[in-house]
Parts: C-alpha cells; sequence; structure tokens
C-alpha cells in the first residue's frame, strides 16, 4: 500500500485541489457547447498550416519554400484577400525528423486550429502524418513530394493533392529522353532505397531503361549521404558507367559529385530527377563544404534535369515576372534570393488562392477537397503542364521538359522549342504535351471559374 | 539498460518451491463482517469475500455519495519477474513510475474508496471470469454497509480493462460509470498474439532455440518455468544489444549471414511489426547525436529498452492464460508479415531498417520460415477470453499512455472503435423507428502525451538510460498525480451525469494538467491484430 491517506493535516496544495475538483466540476457543465463550425475559417481570416526542414541538414534550399508562399499571401491579403478573409500561414520547422513532423502537425491541428495543411515538404516526414491528416478529414494540399504513393490511390488519402509531378512521372520522361540520347552509353544509377527511389527506378524501368544490381545500380540508405558515396561511385566507375541517373535529394546529389571527384570519376553526363538538381540547394550543401560558387556551378553545368515549370533564370516569362516583383516586394525572410525554391513557394501559393477562390466564400474542408478534385482545369499555374487532379488521382503535374544547367546554373531547354512531354504514374505512354498554359492576370491573382 | 528481470529470473526456481508451499497450505475462506476503525476523518473497514480474499474500504467523514471501486491489473501467481501479491495491492491508483497514488486527493475530494485482492485460491493470473464476480461481491457489501452511497464508480487498470468491460455488460446497475486505465481491450488475444509475435521474430533474426508462446501451455509451476526459459533468452539478447546497441551485423538466419544488415535493424523491425512503441522511458524518437546519428536509430533504442517489459509480462499474461487455453494457442501459419509494417513506419524509419533492400530482405526471409502452427481447439479458446458486446451505455473514460510499453495505446482506440460501432448500430436502429431515448455516445479516450522530446546523453555521447524518465506519456500505469486526478474527477461527475465530458471541456482542462492531450480525436498506433 502507497501514502495511506490521513485528513489531518491537509497541505495548501491538497486544498488547492479539492477547490479545482470544484471548479472542474462546474467548468464540466459550464464550458458551452461549440456549434459546428470549420476550423481555421472566421468571417476576417483563413488559417493554412505547413511543415518543413527550416533548420537542419536537409533544409539548405527548402527553407526557402515557406517565406515565399507567405509573400504570395501577403500580397493577396494586400488586394484583400479572398472573399474578404486574409491568409495566414502558419509554419513549422520539423527539421526533416519524422517524430518533429508528429509533433507539429499536431500543434498545427489542435493548437493553431489550420483550416488546411498546404505545401508540406518531405516524403519521409510526410509519409508519418499523411494518414492521421487524411482521417481527420483535413484537406492535404499541394504537397512538395513527388512520391507518387501520395497522390495515386485517392481512397487510400482522399484529402492529399500533389504539388510536384510525381518521381514516377519524371522518372518515364527522363527515361524516353535516356533512351533516345545515350543508347550507345553505358548508363548507371545511384539512388536511395526507399519510396523515391524506388519510384525513380519503377520509372525508368517502364521507359525500358534498366539496370543490374550491384553493377550498373548502386544504392545507398537515404540519410547516409553525409558520409559520401565514395563506394558507389567506385561501383559505378568499375563497371564503366558514363552516364549516372541521380534517383536522390539535392545532398546525395552533391555527395556524388563530390565522392565521383575525389576518386577522378568523371561520367560523361549526369542525370538528376529535379528535386536533386535544385541548383542553390546543391550549391548551398557543396558551400558548406568549402566549393566556392564558381566552382559548383561548374560541377552542375551539363547536368541534365527536367522541371514542370518555367526555369527561374527565364526572365521573359510572364509569371516569373510576376512572381520575381512580388517576391521582391513583400517576402521577409532571411533569404529572399530568386531562384527555383521562391519560384515553387510562389507557385503553391497561387495555386492554394485559386483553391480557395473556387471553394467560394462558404468555406468548408469538403468543400475544397471536392473543389480541387472536380475542377483541376480551373486552377491555373505558373507551371507548363496542366494538373492531373480527378477520380482517379491527386497527381500534380502530368507534364515535364528537360533542360541542361548551363555555367550560370540556369536549366535550359534541350530541344528549341521547348517540348513538354506528359504520362502517368502507371504504365501509359509518353507523348508531346499541347498545353497552353493561361495567362496570368495583370494582378497576378488567380481567376477562377 | 533496466533490465533487472533477468536477476530476478535467476532467482525464480527457488521462489517457485516456496510459492508451491503456499499454494497448498492457503485455507478455505468465508465471507466475514468487515472490522472497521477511524482515525484522522476516514472510517477503514477491512474484510474477507467468501473466497477468502481481503477488500478493503475507506469512508471519509466528508464523504458525498460517490464510491470508488478498484480493480487491480495483473499479477503472476508465481514469482520470478515481479513480486506475487500477498493481499492488496493499492487501494486507489498509483504510479509505477514514481510509486504515488492519490489516496489523500479522492479522500480529501470527498470520495469512498474500495479495493481489493484479486487472488482466487491462491491463484492470480489470467483468473478475470472469478474476479468479475468477487467485484461484484465487494460492490453488494459496501452498498449493504454505506446506504448512503449513491453513485458507484468501477475502475481499474491494465487486466481490469478485461474484467470490468465484461462486468458492466453482466451487472449494469453495478456502476454509474466506467474508468479504464492504460487498460487492456477485449479480446486479449489481440495484444497477446503481437507479444508472442516478438518470440517469433527474434527467433528467426536473433535466437533459434526460442520457442517463445509455442512453449506455453503447461500448467502450474512446470509451465510457469517454461515460460520463463523462453524468456531468459530473449533476456539474454536484450543484455547483448544493451552493451553493443545491436551494431553487428545479422548472424541469422543464415540467407541473411554477411548481408551487412545490422542486428539492430532486425530489432527495429520486430518493434515496428509487433507495435512496441518508438519512445520510451529516455528515449524520445527524435533526438541525435553522433552515436544516435539519426532518429530511428533513437527510435530503435527505444524498442530495446521497451522491449523487456513488454516481454516480460507478456510472458507471464500469455502463460497464465494458456493456462485456460491449453498448449498451442498461438499460431502464425496466416500472419503476412509484410502487412503489420505500416507504409508510414517502413518510410519513417527507413534508414533504421537499413533502407528497402533490407526491409524486403529481412520480411522476405520471414515469409519464408517455418511457421507455428497451433491447436484448433485451444486458438478458439485464445480468441473467446473475456468477450464482450461493448453494449454498455454507462460512461466509459480511458487513460492511456501515449507510449505505454505494455499495453499499447491502441488498446484505447481499439476500445473506443468497438463502443463505437455498437453506438453507430443502435444510432441506426433509432433513426429508422424513432422509439425510445436518443443512443448517445458516451465513450471518451484521453491520452498522456510525451514532451517533445527528452533524450539525453551521457559524457560518452550513449543514451543516458539510467537518468529521470521523461515527465509524461511513457511507461505502464504510469501518470502524474494531476492525470490521474483528473481523471477520477471525470469519472465522478460522469457518474452523476449520465455522460462523458464534452471534448470542449477536455480541450479546456488539458490547458490545466500538463501533457493531458486535449485533442479528443488523437488515434494513437492500431494493434496489429483484431479477432473480433
Amino acid at each position: 500500500m502507497r501514502n495511506r491517506a490521513s485528513l489531518s493535516k491537509p497541505s495548501r496544495g491538497l486544498v488547492a485541489s479539492v477547490a479545482a475538483v470544484l471548479a472542474g466540476a462546474m467548468a464540466f457543465t459550464a464550458v458551452p457547447a461549440q456549434g459546428a463550425s470549420t476550423p481555421g475559417v472566421s468571417d476576417t481570416e483563413i488559417v493554412l498550416g505547413m511543415q518543413l526542414p527550416q533548420t537542419g541538414p536537409a533544409s539548405p534550399g527548402y527553407n526557402k519554400v515557406d517565406d515565399a508562399m507567405r509573400a504570395y499571401f501577403d500580397y493577396v491579403n494586400s488586394k484583400g484577400g479572398v472573399h474578404g478573409r486574409s491568409i495566414k500561414l502558419v509554419v513549422k520547422d520539423d527539421a526533416y525528423k519524422a517524430g518533429l513532423t508528429v509533433s507539429t502537425a499536431s500543434a498545427l491541428i489542435n493548437k493553431d486550429k489550420v483550416f488546411a495543411m498546404v505545401g508540406s515538404v518531405g516524403t519521409q516526414t510526410h509519409i508519418s502524418v499523411i494518414k492521421d491528416i487524411n482521417r481527420r478529414g483535413i484537406p492535404d494540399l499541394f504537397v512538395n513530394s513527388g512520391y507518387s504513393g501520395f497522390y495515386t490511390d485517392p481512397k487510400k488519402y482522399p484529402t492529399t493533392f500533389g504539388g510536384l509531378g510525381t518521381y514516377t512521372v519524371e522518372a518515364k520522361i527522363l527515361g524516353k529522353y535516356i533512351k533516345e540520347t545515350f543508347s550507345k552509353n553505358t548508363v548507371g544509377i545511384v539512388y536511395q532505397t526507399d519510396d523515391f527511389g524506388r519510384n525513380t527506378v519503377e520509372g525508368l524501368a517502364t521507359a525500358g531503361v534498366t539496370f543490374t544490381p550491384k553493377k550498373t545500380a548502386a544504392t545507398f540508405i537515404a540519410g547516409t549521404q553525409a558520409g559520401g558515396l565514395d563506394a558507389q561511385m567506385q561501383q559505378l566507375k568499375d563497371n564503366n558507367v558514363d552516364v549516372v541517373i541521380v534517383g536522390a535529394v539535392a545532398s546525395a546529389f552533391a555527395a556524388a559529385v563530390s565522392s565521383a571527384n575525389k576518386i577522378g570519376y568523371k561520367p560523361t553526363k549526369w542525370i538528376v530527377i529535379s528535386v536533386g538538381a535544385d541548383a542553390t540547394t546543391f550549391q548551398t550543401i557543396l558551400g558548406a563544404r568549402g566549393i566556392a560558387p564558381a566552382v559548383s556551378a561548374a560541377l552542375l553545368a551539363g547536368t541534365i534535369s527536367a522541371s514542370h515549370a518555367p526555369a527561374p533564370g527565364e526572365a521573359d516569362d510572364e509569371f516569373v515576372k510576376a512572381f520575381k516583383k512580388i517576391n521582391d516586394d513583400f517576402n521577409k525572410g532571411p533569404d529572399k534570393r530568386w531562384d527555383n525554391n521562391v519560384l515553387q513557394g510562389m507557385n503553391i501559393g497561387y495555386l492554394m488562392t485559386s483553391a480557395l477562390l473556387g471553394a467560394g466564400k462558404d468555406l468548408t474542408r469538403p468543400g475544397i477537397i471536392s473543389y480541387v478534385k472536380n475542377n483541376a482545369a480551373k486552377l491555373s499555374s505558373a507551371a507548363l503542364s496542366p494538373l492531373g487532379y480527378g477520380a482517379k488521382t491527386h497527381e500534380a503535374y502530368t507534364g515535364f521538359w528537360i533542360g541542361q544547367y548551363d555555367a550560370t546554373t540556369t536549366l535550359k531547354p534541350v530541344d528549341s522549342p521547348r517540348k513538354v512531354w506528359t504520362t502517368d504514374s502507371a504504365k501509359g505512354p509518353v507523348t508531346e504535351l499541347k498545353y497552353t498554359r493561361p495567362a496570368i492576370a495583370a494582378d497576378a491573382l488567380p481567376k477562377v471559374g | 539498460m533496466k533490465l533487472s528481470i533477468s536477476k530476478s529470473i535467476a532467482t525464480a526456481a527457488a521462489a517457485v518451491l516456496v510459492a508451491s508451499i503456499a499454494l497448498v497450505s492457503v485455507p478455505a475462506a468465508s465471507a466475514a463482517a468487515p472490522t472497521c476503525t477511524t482515525a484522522a476523518g476516514v472510517e477503514t473497514c477491512k474484510g474477507t469475500l467468501a473466497n477468502g480474499a481481503t477488500y478493503e474500504f475507506r469512508m471519509p467523514a466528508n464523504f458525498k455519495g460517490t464510491m470508488f471501486f478498484w480493480e487491480h491489473g495483473f499479477k503472476s501467481t508465481y514469482p520470478g519477474v515481479s513480486k506475487v501479491p500477498t493481499g492488496i495491492e493499492e487501494i486507489t491508483p498509483a504510479s509505477a513510475n514514481t510509486g504515488s497514488d492519490i489516496t489523500k486527493q479522492m479522500l480529501l475530494a470527498g470520495y469512498g474508496l474500495a479495493a481489493y485482492d484479486g487472488t482466487v485460491k491462491g491463484l492470480r493470473g489470467w483468473n478475470n471470469t472469478f474476479r468479475i464476480e468477487m467485484l461484484k461481491e465487494v460492490i453488494d457489501t459496501a452498498m449493504a454497509k454505506y446506504p448512503k452511497i449513491q453513485k458507484k464508480v468501477v475502475y481499474g487498470s491494465s487486466q481490469a480493462g478485461a474484467i470490468i468491460t465484461p462486468f458492466v455488460e453482466k451487472y449494469p446497475t453495478y456502476a454509474d460509470s466506467v474508468g479504464i486505465m492504460a487498460g487492456i481491450t477485449p479480446s486479449p488475444a489481440d495484444a497477446l498474439q503481437s507479444a508472442c509475435d516478438i518470440f517469433y521474430i527474434l527467433s528467426v533474426f536473433a535466437d533459434p532455440t526460442i520457442k517463445g508462446c509455442a512453449a506455453f501451455g503447461v500448467k502450474g509451476v512446470p509451465g510457469h518455468m517454461a515460460s520463463l526459459g523462453e524468456l531468459q533468452k530473449v533476456v539474454a539478447l536484450l543484455t547483448a544489444w544493451s552493451k553493443n546497441l545491436g551494431a553487428p551485423g545479422l548472424e541469422f538466419p543464415a540467407a541473411l549471414k554477411g548481408s551487412g544488415i545490422p542486428q539492430r535493424s532486425a530489432l527495429l523491425l520486430t518493434g515496428l511489426l509487433t507495435g512496441i512503441p518508438t519512445k520510451s522511458a529516455h528515449m524520445d524518437g527524435i533526438t541525435t547525436n553522433a552515436v544516435i546519428a539519426e532518429h530511428s536509430i533513437n527510435a530503435t533504442v527505444a524498442i530495446l529498452e521497451n522491449l523487456g517489459e513488454a516481454l516480460a509480462t507478456g510472458t507471464l499474461a500469455a502463460q497464465s492464460a494458456s493456462e485456460i487455453t491449453g498448449p498451442g494457442f498461438y499460431d502464425n501459419t496466416k500472419t503476412n508479415w509484410a502487412s503489420l509494417l505500416d507504409d508510414g513506419d517502413a518510410g519513417r524509419y527507413n534508414l533504421g531498417l537499413s533502407g528497402d533492400e533490407a526491409i524486403a530482405g529481412m520480411l522476405g526471409v520471414l515469409s519464408m520460415a517455418p511457421r507455428v502452427t497451433g491447436d484448433a481447439a485451444a486458438i478458439a479458446k485464445f480468441k473467446a477470453l473475456d468477450k464482450s458486446t461493448f453494449a454498455s451505455t454507462k460512461p466509459t473514460i480511458l487513460i492511456s499512455n501515449e507510449a505505454d510499453r505494455l499495453v499499447f495505446a491502441g488498446n484505447s482506440s481499439r476500445y473506443v472503435d468497438k463502443k463505437r460501432a455498437v453506438y453507430e448500430a443502435e444510432l441506426a436502429k433509432w433513426e429508422a423507428s424513432k422509439k425510445g431515448p436518443k443512443p448517445i455516445w458516451n465513450t471518451l479516450a484521453l491520452y498522456a502525451m510525451t514532451p517533445e522530446t527528452y533524450t539525453k546523453f551521457t559524457a560518452a555521447g550513449l543514451p543516458d538510460l539510467a537518468g529521470p524518465v521523461a515527465a509524461s506519456g511513457v511507461g505502464h500505469q504510469s501518470f502524474t498525480t494531476k492525470q490521474m486526478k483528473t481523471w477520477v474527477d471525470m469519472l465522478a461527475v460522469a457518474a452523476k451525469s449520465g455522460k462523458v465530458p464534452t471534448a470542449k471541456y477536455v480541450e479546456y482542462i488539458a490547458t490545466k494538467v500538463p501533457y493531458l492531450n486535449g485533442d479528443t480525436d488523437y488515434r494513437p498506433a492500431d494493434l496489429k491484430y483484431n479477432f473480433g
């Protein structure tokens, strides 16, 4: 028996406890039941939540996306908001640690009472919360991950919609290009053995680009690349691979390039899935290793990658022009240098504004999910590809164009004029996309309907 | 790493002999009137039930009409891992972490208290059927002694979930509200199957001599000793892993020897396939340093820290249950191991699992490994243990730790699911007829959460597993005083109102009680099995 009771000497704490009970009992009935209302939506405001690595090894580059999104929302707010409501973006740093993704999601849902999640960054992190977000019926919009498993089975994740094209679609399109361009080369791959890498290999295989395990296919476990990828590069070198595909995040691409340099391995071509080839991220990571920007730019030059949107360096593109101006005027982040991450953040902000406009003044969670699912054609954005949302898939962009980095770290189309290719995340063919992007309005606000 | 069970097991044999003697010397008891004394404003009455088990009442002078009847959790009949109780263990909920109960607080609040010794003819173990009747006898005795009792709260911990649930269904007038703390949800086979899976998976990856639950089912001391023998093999593994953190490569099975997959990946997989929490008393599943280089490694150490208690008590409980079912209750011939690995876990802990190729390799050898074939009759009895209808409409409030290493928090959500299925069926019936009172939803699950991060490291950079445990959310039946008191206060009010608190109230009260989750829509990881 523990702590035998005595009423002879009640402590102050215990007296307080009794009082608390009484207060609690009263409060039990005194707290009024709330009528049904949509969390995160008031007459004047819509609260949105976002998770991404703002700190830690995975943060370089990606940590600019939220500031760009907020800048676009601030611009929208300066124009009167959406249906009279201003947009508030609450951002949580998960440092790319899934445990923090879980706890910060809880905070966004229960403390910040967000209406929807928007633009969250990361596959391994988002996979830790996607089930719970969907179970609660919270819109999980425009996720910054290309993992097809989040989107291709809407019955599994009905509230989740992509913000990028899938890794599978991109790999299929790159695969077609590789088959046509490098048929005389020995093509190999280095990929991370997780959802990202698996998507990449599957997409390439569908396009007819396959590899021999332990020879032309080198693997690593995501998260171990900080120690270098020397063994993987040595393996590819030993097997005479001269075209190296990278199905991995930017830190791994940087590690692969460093390791290849270290062992004197000079592939004729690097081909990198777009999220791994972001120039800012690549240069930031190499910069942290003491490699000067000019050197890292030279290392990146010639690398093949793909994109669903115009390159940030396309100064004449009307979306680039408009977003760049908004970035200059409204971005209050610590690093507002214009790049692919900022463009993507702006684009997600634009897309979200479109969705909020389209869902109407009577904003509900089921309402916006239904709107996004059924009105992909009305949701315009900076992308050079339409959105794939529909009853059968929640994939975002189904088209990519292929480009090559020049010496100024700008991705330039390999075709002239630029060709955009489209396919699905299954076994469909890769075909040329004929799509005319709707123009951006003079006020740079989306027009829906 | 706290692996004190090892020492206990070493002395088990001698202790069992003593217990055997005690078993035959328990006298036949008969009900006796309680003997009462009063001190410091509290009347304490002690008596014995018809079967000789003792009970105790505490009645404060400021009694406000509500009596709480406490049902304790599992204890083994035989020594070896924990002490065999010799009387009433607790009269109110007590934290296993701190040893503090809330007797003083409850008496001050004017609640009457009752508890009893759950021993039946000298035996504890899985004696739930008997304890349902003993609990009724305790309540009958209290009601006879104290006609001033207006409301009865039946509440208990752990194993009590599988006692109280069928109890209120059999005797609905004996409770005005129901509290289940860290409770196992009937069917207990759902949880015990995972405990048996732990043994099996470890037999594939770490020690082929482990028979696990396939060795259980012999009655009495021999069966108990056999189960401890199995446990001892796992303790040896845990002891080794606590020193090397599972860094060496897999030695078993032969197909994976030399694969480069570290043993810790198999340990992590074992935890993820069986639902062991990825947070523990000292490991938060997040914090990293040079040694614990990634969050999934932190989670692996958490599983290592949790595994000892999970399996120690799981062994005793499974062996006790097997005395009812007979040998062969465990069968995994139809288990789809790959389906037990959640997609999210495979992604989140990918590095700790050594990547997709290693995951595929480990799941592959598991699928090919010889299975355990059980006995049909024993399996049927196992799945039928403590069957409940979940039809009680009494206000029911559960409380669980987010990272309970023994009775996983998924028991609470399973309980809610089962209650909800009955409720929705009743509601549909009512909607069709509009006759009688409209069914109300009357179940609430509370959760005590962990701090976001709390892992500390020693000067050598190793996880500090000897320091203070997390402030909340870990361990079994380990809650803060404030959390426990809040729970009983809610039960008292629910007994009077006939309803559980509203979500709004829970959200409000959570702001006053550290680490109590105010999110009534929170759902922990699901249990791996559902035998219906």
